[in-house]
């Protein structure tokens, strides 16, 4: 193709040339050119386009972008892209390319290796090369994939508020933005002020330094709703200099977590739960296990995942904190003495006795929501116990050289700033509620915002300009330990939006504007190498070896102590003292991924609540306020007042209420609307996230749906999820399979498998000559519920979401799942209380104190599938290396596989769910093909005239599209679907090899060459994949472990995916030590699957007499 | 002829017990054909226009339904996870069982020579086909893609893929479709001699032709009358197994699947004495009040209602039966899933699905034991009501009981049926009974020429009218 290199269409800031006869001609030609957003052809990109037209449109503007580098600095940033209509070096159309990136977060970021196919990012994955990581990602980083395609993102420059708001040309926004940098670069930058979100970023902490020297009387300004860097805070209090607390879980043997969600809310969760499982995955007794301890009020991931768990109001957990303090030796006053709140004693004197035995190896943390004084008591425990630098690790970590929201109010409302620049950050919506935001902000002359969606904050601000997601902009970060990784492009900005650095270097009128020079010129301050050779590297590897923060001795200040000291013991919450306790969501985080409905749709981890928030209450508080699910409440604390559906939590603790943040935003995109209640008016500066004094009031009559994918709560006493404690694992070994139901006696005389089988498996011959038998292991003990492993498989495999309506009927279309059992002591549970509704489970009494379970549940890819044999048409068979696949286009959905199967793993696409909208998603009445129309257009011509034209919008259909990953089928309505163990990852991987063998026939691929989706999103590592005819394979051996057992065994149905039992590590002295709940309640139904002998009795019997059955 | 037979010496037949005679008050060969014929020839009577008329709404609202559905998706119901089949499967076992009755009656009965099946088996084998019409929409649209129905036919095509003869759904397809045509073929062959008696009495052209079209030339000939008889016997032994097969393989889609509660061996027997008695439940209530407004007293009498309340109670007890005994194998079995599933059936959140089928088809038949209810025909209809609700229960406890808490208790989920369950489920009547309104008005609902053949003056050896005796003895 030969291409004429473009006039540059972005307007030049400084001196003034012309860029050739034309322009000076000033031709209309010229004109409309430089009026177009995008090169010719790319704004195309609006109009209904085919895939393959996309890659046209999207390889032709690479090919102008990329002509004529020029060295100007006013240049885009996707000139640095290679043109893919000149197709890279070794590109094969049709095979995927795999570039290392990292996704930004807070305080850290995850290195990524993203999935590019033909110029689109399909799929992340964290970057198994990084040191420690094991691939495992979160599920924020597996959903923002989604982001990028959202197609309520921000797509335009625009100007003006409100009615005035009218689209600008990238031209146009670039002057302006220009002009404001002229403005400031005469007065050095007086009046300037900057509001960003945290980041971890060099690159911005260099430009920042850069533009401080430039503009010295600008302001910088950091908010973040979810304040996760106390932690640093008050590390560097109670150490006396700029440090950061690395909290080593993999060296830890005891843990205790105080109100701290280190396995869910807090910040870098997924590297917590690597490090967490790490030493829970145990092969044999004799490995031992780390023991967690959690103290919270919410029922969090760290409390399922808990040992022992005390249940206590989080505005008391500082006195928890101050009473292990005191029983360890830590001179904390009177603070034990004055305190109001009652919590068992023994629990803390032998949780202080535990943390003392293994001191150097404990490790206590405190949560990012409790104050300043129980981080600060915490790091002086830390000290007792001789955990600093052991388990808590000091790293150097640059103070924050910004200053808060607060301190922009008072800037603000003193008149001082003039034109106020909102990088990221949604401050009208999140913002503390006392600071009165939206109208704060308007004291500012101007608001410029750059932001991703035209939020709340976006269309209050004069200017808006688009920002580009991380898979559009170069960029760099940090991640926890302080690793420099480089966020690199996979694309160039769908929208022409702008990466942050660029903006901020074209707001301060620096001269180097273009984000991948700055990104490269901080690698080479950091690295000190700026050669070639050591950038490409950098790129390639996804990490720059040897650039984590130092590790730094700091002796504690006990002064930091006494500051901590002074804080008020808190009153005991009761029915007319309540909590609220605003966390942060895991899937919304902050609101920021309010659209992206694979999170909406996402099962909360605990709740199993999607597509809203809700207030969550124990029982005890519901009945004392009288109040019950789906109840509309309001709640006020400090004259602020909130609406919110009650949703009773087992293992809540009572007068708290869990109110996640995130939800209930105003200026959302298509997906997100009227999802949840906003919880952020009652989060102010004062406060934190725990509010106390709050009252609650039921709102006459009103009820407010709420889709649970998970109604029914107890596991019945089912060897679903088999569980044991050490010392049952370590006096029956077995235990696992003691808990399988019965098989008849096999005769004396038989030989071979037993029970026999009454008619031969056919898959039994295909055995024999297949190369590979596919079998998954799922670890129970590594498994800790995130969720992550969801939205990798949704991500996948072209899973559609459903929206809320049709959650709420069942029909959710996860073909993984995690299950999430409560269990209690059986004998609290009424013999009659299995027959209720599912709804009555509110009220009962076993709910209080319970222990949960998860289990991953998705296609057991059964050998003898009960799926397969009533499929009248042939649709789902079994293949010869074990897979049981499923043809869509053989489908005709009687949905019988679905009726036999005993796990329930299949999905029904019930409605045409890729091809609706959501909107057209809402029952009672679904809108008929036949009568609907979209855009105008009957529904049926647009189908006459293009077969893939269904009721979304063209814009959204589009953009979604792009998505979908070629090598799965997008499944119509109609048909069944579930999981296929990643069949395109087995079969691309067999290719491959097959090619690789050549001549030599060794067409067996590796073990760990395929892992599933789910397997390698998963943080923990509880997921194993693959050849289970391989002796040596990894998942081989783990179904060899003892542990290992199949559920619903006594249907033989011989599932290949089987579970390594779990095992629970409570401390015998403890006052709640007891058998884990679901084997009481199994043995309750069962008997004691070890004999005549109770489980926990014969603990203390000779080791030599038990087990043997 | 009275004359002739005056002189003729017949000897003193010896005491024998009389029968009910199974035609009342001594009609002759002329009143029987007058009578039901007069049913189609004369004007249509204002009940039947005020029964019509709503139908043929309801079988529009079905039409409706069904174009909603199929244009939409399957998602316009409510069946969902885990309890991927409702009221489309709900409603398909329930129609199919009682289109049990019509063929029962004319084929089973036939053979065991049964003479008062005639005033009622015409009725009920058109009653038998409409149902089975109305069953067959439902596995033929409840399928996620329609339009691919042709697949669960062994039709060889290029794609070289047969059905898969392992799965139930496929016996399903073999066993209807066989059943359908079978009945209709059964139907249609003893409606023969009828058509013919209409063909004669044909006052206008058109009438005259497709009667006769049908009627396939019957001229009353003895040839004619050998060659119906054996044909008829023949299709009644055809029909015989069909009558238990259809039921039994309804009853497979369940048995062959590994669920607690509908893993159970007793399902084919149970499920045929279901459908016999749901089916004999939907005769009494059609013919009840056709009788009296068609004015049939003396050809359906009172020992037929008699008789038929008899086989209902029959068919009701073995149900109850199985009900029991299905408690009894869930204990005896001491798989903790199937004893799960039973106290759940009783006692969970659906309990009153069972207590209504325990109710309506366990209770309310045993009254039929008595004889003044067997004789009070607003008790009986009202009874035949409630067992139709049973039965309808019956399968309600078996589908959605059965799927909403089974092995995996995070499965567990609570079933409602929309609107449009509800809508096509009545479409469903507006089929049936659009059809069986138009059939009564067009085609004789009585077996004429079987009726008369069970008059005592059918018997060869009868003395004719005005002699002693004036029933049938045989």
């Amino acid at each position: 193709m030969k291409t004429i290199p473009p006039t540059d269409t972005t307007p030049v800031t400084g001196r003034h040339y012309w860029r050739g006869l034309d322009q000076l001609a000033d031709t209309p030609e010229f004109k409309t050119f430089l009026e177009r957003e995008f090169p010719a052809n790319a704004s195309e990109l609006t109009d209904p386009v085919s895939r393959r037209h996309f890659v046209k449109i999207m390889s032709a503007s690479f090919a102008l972008a990329g002509i004529g580098l020029g060295a100007t600095g006013c240049r885009r940033p996707e000139d640095k892209l290679l043109p893919f209509g000149k197709a890279a070096e070794g590109f094969i159309h049709g095979t995927s390319q795999f570039f290392a990136t990292a996704m930004p977060t807070r305080g850290g970021a995850i290195p990524l290796v993203a999935k590019s196919y033909e110029g689109r990012p399909l799929k992340v994955e964290g970057n198994a090369m990084f040191p420690g990581s094991n691939g495992g990602t979160d599920r924020f980083a597996q959903a923002s994939i989604l982001n990028l395609y959202d197609p309520d993102r921000a797509t335009r420059f625009a100007k003006g508020t409100g009615k005035d708001r009218a689209s600008i040309t990238s031209g146009e926004a670039l002057e302006a933005l220009a002009g404001i940098a002229n403005k400031f670069a005469a007065n050095q930058g007086a009046g300037l002020a900057l509001l960003g979100e945290r980041t971890n970023s060099p690159s911005r902490r260099r430009l920042h330094q850069e533009i401080a020297k430039k503009l010295p009387q600008a302001k910088w300004y950091l908010y973040d709703a979810i304040d996760s860097e106390i932690h640093q805070r008050a590390a560097t209090k109670a150490f006396g200099k700029s440090v950061k607390p690395l909290f080593r879980y993999d060296v830890a043997d005891t843990i205790l977590a105080l109100d701290c969600d280190f396995i869910g809310g807090e910040e870098d969760a997924h590297n917590s739960i690597r490090q967490f499982t790490g030493k829970r995955k145990i092969e044999k007794p004799e490995d031992g296990l780390n023991r967690l301890y959690a103290v919270e009020s919410l029922f969090t991931l760290t409390g399922v995942n808990a040992d022992h768990r005390l249940r206590i109001a989080a505005s008391a957990v500082i006195q928890v904190a101050a009473a292990i303090a005191a029983e360890l030796g830590v001179n904390v006053g009177a603070m034990v003495s004055n305190s109001k709140v009652e919590f068992d004693k023994k629990w803390i004197v032998e949780c202080a006795k535990d943390l003392k035995a293994t001191g150097g190896k404990s490790l206590v943390v405190a949560g990012v929501r409790q104050p300043m004084a129980v981080h600060l008591i915490v790091a002086a425990i830390n000290e007792k116990l001789g955990n600093i630098g052991k388990t808590v690790e000091l790293v150097e970590a640059p103070a924050t050289i910004s200053a808060g929201i607060s301190e922009l109010a008072e800037s603000l409302n003193k008149g001082e700033v003039d034109t106020l620049v909102i990088a990221g950050a949604n401050p009208i919506y999140n913002a503390p509620a006392d600071l009165k935001w939206a109208a704060t902000q308007r004291k500012a002359k101007t608001v410029v915002r750059l932001g991703y969606y035209e939020d709340e904050t976006g269309v209050s601000a004069d200017w808006h300009f688009p920002l580009a997601h991380y898979l559009e902009s170069w960029n760099d970060g940090r991640t926890s330990d302080g690793t420099l990784v480089p966020v690199q492009p996979l694309i160039a900005p769908l929208f022409g939006g702008l990466s942050d650095l660029e903006f901020m270097a074209r707001l301060a009128g620096l001269t180097e504007t273009n984000p991948n020079k700055i990104v490269r010129a901080t690698f080479a301050t950091i690295t000190g190498d700026s050669s070639e050779a050591a950038w490409n590297k950098f790129l390639h590897d996804g990490f720059a070896r040897g650039t984590a923060a130092k590790k730094t001795g700091a002796s504690w200040s006990s002064s930091s102590l006494s500051e901590a000291l002074t804080a008020l013991t808190p009153a005991a919450t009761s029915k007319d003292n309540l909590e609220v306790v605003l966390y942060r969501d895991a899937k919304m985080d902050d609101g920021r991924y309010a659209n992206n409905g694979w999170l909406q749709e996402l099962p909360d981890p605990i709740t199993k609540i999607t597509w809203d928030n809700a207030v969550l209450v124990s029982r005890t508080t519901a009945r004392a306020l009288d109040v019950e699910n789906g109840d509309v409440v309001e709640i006020s604390a400090g004259g602020k007042t909130i609406k919110g559906a009650i949703w009773t939590q087992p293992g809540m603790a009572d007068y708290s209420l869990g109110i996640a943040l995130g939800y209930g935003r105003e200026q959302v995109g298509r997906v997100g609307v009227g999802t949840g209640f906003n919880g952020f008016p009652l989060y102010s500066g004062k406060t934190g996230y725990i509010v106390s004094g709050v009252s609650l009031k039921k709102v006459g009559g009103e009820k407010y749906p709420i889709a649970c994918t998970q109604t029914h709560w107890s596991m019945e006493g089912r060897a679903i999820v088999r569980e044991a404690n050490l010392q049952q694992f370590k006096d029956h070994p077995d235990f696992a399979d003691k808990m399988n139901a019965p098989v008849p006696p096999r005769p004396a005389n038989h030989v071979g498998e037993w029970p026999v089988s009454l008619y031969p498996n056919p898959l039994d011959e295909a055995k024999k000559t297949a190369l590979h038998q596919w079998g998954m292991a799922i670890d129970l003990n590594g498994c800790v519920g995130c969720g992550t492993c969801v939205v990798a498989c949704q991500s996948e495999n072209n899973i559609p979401i459903v929206g809320k309506d049709l959650v709420s009927r069942g029909r959710e279309m996860h073909w993984l799942r995690i299950d999430r059992y409560y269990s209690a002591d059986p004998t609290k549970r009424a013999w009659n209380s299995t027959f209720k509704p599912d709804e009555k489970q509110q009220f009962e009494e076993w709910i209080d104190d319970v222990q949960a379970v998860n289990q991953p549940m998705l296609c057991q890819h059964c050998e003898a599938a009960p799926c397969e044999s009533v499929c009248p048409v042939n649709a789902t068979v079994h293949d010869h290396e074990g897979l049981n696949v499923m043809a869509y286009n053989r489908c005709v959905g009687t949905r019988y596989c679905s009726n036999n199967c005993p796990y329930k793993v299949r999905r029904f696409n019930y409605l045409d769910y890729n091809k609706r909208s959501l909107k057209e998603l809402k029952g009672p009445f679904y809108p008929t093909t036949l009568l609907h129309s979209t855009e105008g257009e009957w529904d049926l011509a647009r189908w006459w005239k293009n077969q893939d034209a269904g009721m979304r919008l063209d814009d959204e259909w589009d953009l979604i599209r792009m998505l979908k990953n070629p090598d799965v089928t997008v499944r119509m309505r109609g048909v069944m679907e579930k999981c296929t163990f990643c069949i395109q990852r087995i079969e691309g991987a067999k290719i491959a090899q097959k090619v690789k063998a050549g001549e030599s026939g060794d067409v067996v691929v590796p073990d760990g060459t395929i892992k599933t989706a789910c397997e390698q999103a998963c943080p923990a590592g509880a997921i194993v994949f693959g050849n289970i005819a391989d002796d040596n394979s990894r998942v081989a051996k783990l179904k060899k472990q003892q542990r290992d057992y199949s559920v619903l065994d006594f249907l033989d149905t011989k599932p290949r995916t089987t579970y390594l039992a779990k095992v629970r590590n409570p401390n015998p002295a403890m006052p709640d030590y007891a058998d884990p709940f679901t084997f009481d309640e199994f043995e309750k139904q069962n008997g004691n699957p070890f004999g005549h002998h109770g489980g926990h009795d014969e603990a203390h019997a000779p080791a030599a007499a038990k087990g043997a059955h | 002829m009275s004359d002739a037979a005056t002189e003729i010496k017949v000897p003193v037949v010896p005491a024998e017990l009389e029968r009910v005679p199974l035609v009342q008050n001594n009609r002759s060969f002329g009143w029987i054909s007058d009578r039901v014929s007069a049913i189609t020839e004369g004007k249509a009577p204002k009940w039947w226009w005020w029964s019509f008329i709503p139908s043929v709404c309801l079988l529009g609202l079905l039409g409706a339904m069904l174009f909603y559905q199929i244009t939409t998706g399957v998602g316009v119901w409510g069946n969902h996870h885990p309890t991927m089949w409702g009221w489309d499967i709900i409603n398909f076992v329930w129609w199919i069982g009682i289109g049990h009755a019509g063929t029962l009656i004319s084929a089973i009965l036939f053979l065991m020579r049964q003479r008062w099946r005639t005033a009622v088996n015409r009725a009920a084998e058109a009653m038998t086909i409409f149902a089975v019409m109305c069953a067959g929409i439902y596995p033929g649209v409840h399928v996620g893609r329609v339009w691919f129905d042709w697949w669960l036919f062994p039709i060889p095509t290029y794609q070289g893929l047969w059905p898969q003869f392992r799965s139930p759904l496929m016996w399903d397809v073999f066993a209807v479709s066989t059943y359908f045509t079978v009945s209709v073929l059964f139907w249609y062959v003893g409606l023969i001699p009828d058509l013919a008696t209409m063909r004669d009495r044909a006052k206008t052209k058109i009438k005259q032709f497709v009667y006769g079209f049908f009627a396939l030339g019957w001229t009353g000939s003895n040839r004619h009358w050998s060659n119906y008889e054996k044909a008829y016997l023949i299709l009644a032994g055809l029909s015989t197994p069909l009558v238990l097969s259809v039921h039994s393989i309804v009853s497979l889609d369940f048995a062959v699947s590994q669920l607690p509660g509908w893993h159970t061996t007793i399902f084919p027997p149970y499920f045929v004495a279901g459908a016999v008695f749901s089916g004999f439940g939907m005769v009494l209530t059609l013919l009840i009040p056709l009788r009296s407004m068609c004015h049939l007293e003396d050809i359906i009498t009172m020992r037929h209602i008699d008789v038929m309340c008899k086989v209902t109670l029959a068919t009701g007890c073995i149900v109850s039966y199985a009900y029991v005994m299905e408690f009894i194998i869930a204990w005896y079995s001491g798989s903790a899933m199937e004893k799960f599933h039973f106290m759940n059936r009783a006692l969970g959140p659906m309990w009153w699905g069972w207590v209504m089928m325990m109710g309506c088809n366990m209770i309310v038949p045993q009254l039929f034991w008595f004889k003044k209810v067997r004789s009070n025909l607003v008790i009986v209809f009202i009874m035949s009501i409630f067992i139709n609700i049973g039965m309808w229960f019956e399968r309600f406890v078996i589908v959605v009981v059965g799927l909403y808490r089974e092995f995996l208790p995070s499965n567990w989920g609570y079933f409602k049926p929309t609107w449009v369950d509800i809508c096509t489920y009545l479409g469903t009547f507006g089929l049936f009974f659009t059809c069986f309104l138009l059939f009564m008005r067009f085609l004789p609902m009585i077996a004429i020429s079987e009726v008369k053949g069970v008059t005592p003056e059918a018997d060869p050896h009868h003395p004719s009218a005005g002699g002693h005796g004036n029933g049938g003895k045989h």
